[in-house]
């Protein structure tokens, strides 16, 4: 089996453009995650995968065949969507052996690979029960089945885990990754929480306003965004405007070293990015970087702890590890370490709050 | 102050009690007094004594010459009321559940605007919609005569149509024929509760998330097999529901009846009517005939409630 391709694909709703001009691959055997927030294009996406969209424009190429003019019948990709959509009318074992009935399998070998794919998400006993009779998880898993009865190529997923409560989806992700990996089955995952996308995907695609805006690994996204959108939809950062000088960037009055950017031409206009966690604060001043700063917001979350400081180049949003002994109070003056390998440098956002 | 409540209620409490003995009153007297009046003696040249005899249901099964003659005449009247019923309900049901199915992917505003559309169309009277239906079917006026006119009624006669349509009662050697006629009784019929299918069809048929219907699509079912697996099978037990109200609403048709139906064909309503109001007034056998159309309903209302649990249970 072949990689799915996207090629320039658009979907246009009257005026309003919910996909712009699509270009993705989709490894064979990975799973990928759509994340952004909503109304980004990302369900639209999707849905023109699966088929229940029909593209303005544009390809989408699987096994070397456009299937673009393809129905969502033709297709057969298994989906499994938001409400789960199962059919209330039949009971579990029936609702997952669906997909064979209407193409004909006999009833022996359907209730056989019933058995095989509920045993698969957990529900062995659960054959015979309604639908009604099941709790949020026990629908999702029953949901995730069906979809996977017919042997998809491509199992789209258009945010599972958002029906169900936060403890149980954290369980559901893991779960449904594993099932992933065992199966080596080509997924796309529509979500919207950046979490969800780190936890359970080989590479997640960025969306925002019906564009791509940045596709890799979770790590590359985490760590090396491509725009000012990436660095703020992610985890937590601080943003900094300035401008480039020889060795790094200048913000404000302060200059600071930045590493690994290669050639720097001085003078553009630059956004500087640091991950809250990368900060570090002292109450001397040792390395490079170094940044006074005056404590104004404290707060504790446990396992860690956000301080905000007040320094000559703006705001800086420091995380450290919680700690029961050590107190940082309002009125505080520390030093922010902001370590030359832990900067990059972004374009200058346009038209995005940083 | 929580004891107030209490006393405050009580009041309320005796009149609602009086409220459910004033309904029940309502609702049981005028049946109670038919089913009496069905056990009543009619005197010869006069009205009729309370009485308790069978004479009027014996009349209704096998006629009152039993055992030297047997008649099913009332029987056979029961018979076309239950046929005409049901086909039109069923009918009804059948052709306004793919509509209500297109219906529900317009718009909002265009949904709203054909639901207030039907409810204005409740407001005809069953007198109303025959006038109608007659002058289109009238063999001088209607569509007899628009087919003579255009000459489909000479196109029929050539190629043996008319003769075809004669052996179904629809055809005089000349022209078309609609009145009297089945096919015209059940068409009208149709027509009359039609509008209240849609209304009954429409709150089931538009719950259906449309997220079910994809999900059945991506796994391979055509539009006709949604229909068949999904969507048929998820509103049965409203389709069913409809059937059967509109089957015993149809029931006591009287008009359509009337007019359109041959006298040999007539239904039990035009033969309690003619006991009560009409030409043979005979008010202990109209009463017994009334007492029978009830309970045929409520047989079949029966019925149709097994046929819906049993459908709907575990599986």
């Amino acid at each position: 089996m072949s990689d799915l391709v996207l090629e320039n694909l658009r979907k246009q709703f009257g005026s309003f453009v919910a996909v712009d001009g699509a270009d993705l691959t989709f490894e064979n055997g990975k799973l990928t995650a759509l994340l952004g927030p909503s109304g980004c294009g990302k369900t639209t996406l999707l849905r023109m995968i699966a088929g229940l969209e029909s593209p303005s424009r544009g390809k989408i190429m699987l096994n070397g065949q456009d299937i673009a003019p393809l129905t969502a019948e033709q297709r057969k990709f298994g989906m499994v969507f938001q409400s789960f959509a199962l059919f209330p009318h039949l009971n579990v074992a029936r609702n997952v052996s669906y997909s064979l009935r209407i193409a004909g399998v006999d009833a022996k070998t359907r209730r056989a690979r019933a058995q095989e794919l509920l045993e698969l998400v957990q529900l062995g006993d659960k054959g015979r029960n309604r639908i009604g009779e099941l709790s949020g998880g026990q629908r999702q898993r029953v949901a995730i089945a069906r979809a996977l009865a017919q042997n998809p190529e491509i199992f789209l997923l258009d945010e599972p885990m958002s029906a169900l409560d936060a403890k149980l989806r954290n369980d559901m992700q893991m779960e449904l990754r594993l099932l992933q990996q065992q199966l080596g089955i080509t997924t796309i995952v529509v979500t919207h929480d950046q979490r969800e996308a780190m936890t359970m995907a080989d590479r997640i695609v960025v969306m925002s306003q019906g564009r791509i805006e940045q596709v890799g690994t979770p790590q590359e996204i985490y760590h090396r965004p491509a725009n000012p959108f990436v660095a703020s939809f992610i985890g937590n950062a601080n943003l900094l405007q300035g401008r480039t000088i020889k060795n790094g960037v200048r913000v404000d009055q302060t200059e600071l070293i930045v590493k690994g950017q290669g050639e720097l031409v001085p003078g553009a206009e630059v956004t500087v990015f640091c991950r809250h966690e990368a900060v570090r604060l002292s109450t001397d001043s040792l390395g490079e970087n170094c940044v006074p700063g005056l404590v104004t917001f404290v707060r504790d979350e446990g396992v860690a702890r956000e301080i905000h400081l007040e320094t000559p180049v703006g705001r800086i949003t420091a995380e450290i590890p919680g700690s029961f002994h050590e107190t940082v109070r309002i009125g505080d003056r520390l030093i922010a370490e902001l370590s030359p390998d832990t900067l990059h440098l972004l374009p200058v956002a346009e038209g995005v709050a940083a | 102050m929580t004891a107030l409540p209490l006393p405050a209620r009580s009041p309320f409490k005796r009149l609602g009690l009086l409220h459910v003995a004033v309904i029940l009153t309502l609702a049981t007297i005028p049946f109670l007094l038919v089913f009496a009046i069905s056990f009543g003696h009619k005197v010869e040249g006069a009205a009729w004594v309370w009485s308790l005899e069978f004479s009027n249901y014996k009349r209704f099964f096998v006629g009152s010459d039993y055992p030297d003659t047997v008649s099913f005449l009332y029987l056979k009247y029961l018979w076309y009321s239950v046929w005409y019923a049901l086909v039109a309900a069923v009918l009804a049901v059948a052709t306004a559940f793919p509509f209500v199915w297109q219906m529900i992917r317009l718009s909002r505003r265009a949904q709203t605007l054909w639901l207030v559309f039907f409810l204005c169309s409740l407001t005809f009277s069953e007198v109303f919609i025959v006038m109608g239906w007659d002058i289109l079917m009238s063999n001088r006026s209607g569509l007899p005569m628009l087919f003579r006119e255009t000459g489909i009624t000479d196109w029929l006669k050539a190629n043996g149509g008319l003769d075809l349509l004669r052996e179904w009662g629809l055809a005089t050697p000349r022209n078309v024929r609609f009145k009297p006629s089945q096919f015209a009784t059940i068409l009208t019929l149709t027509y009359l509760v039609w509008p209240y299918a849609v209304i009954l069809l429409y709150p089931p048929i538009s719950k259906i998330e449309r997220e079910v219907i994809e999900a059945a699509r991506t796994m391979g079912a055509g539009p006709l097999t949604v229909m068949r697996t999904v969507v048929t099978p998820m509103v049965r037990t409203p389709l069913i529901g409809a059937v059967l109200l509109l089957f015993v609403f149809l029931l006591g048709a009287y008009v359509t009846i009337a007019v359109f139906a041959d006298p040999s064909s007539h239904t039990l309503s035009i033969s309690v009517y003619e006991a009560v109001r009409g030409a043979t007034l005979n008010a202990p056998f109209g009463a017994a005939q009334a007492v029978i159309l009830l309970l045929t309903a409520a047989g079949v209302l029966v019925i149709g409630q097994r046929f819906m649990s049993a459908k709907s249970g575990g599986r």
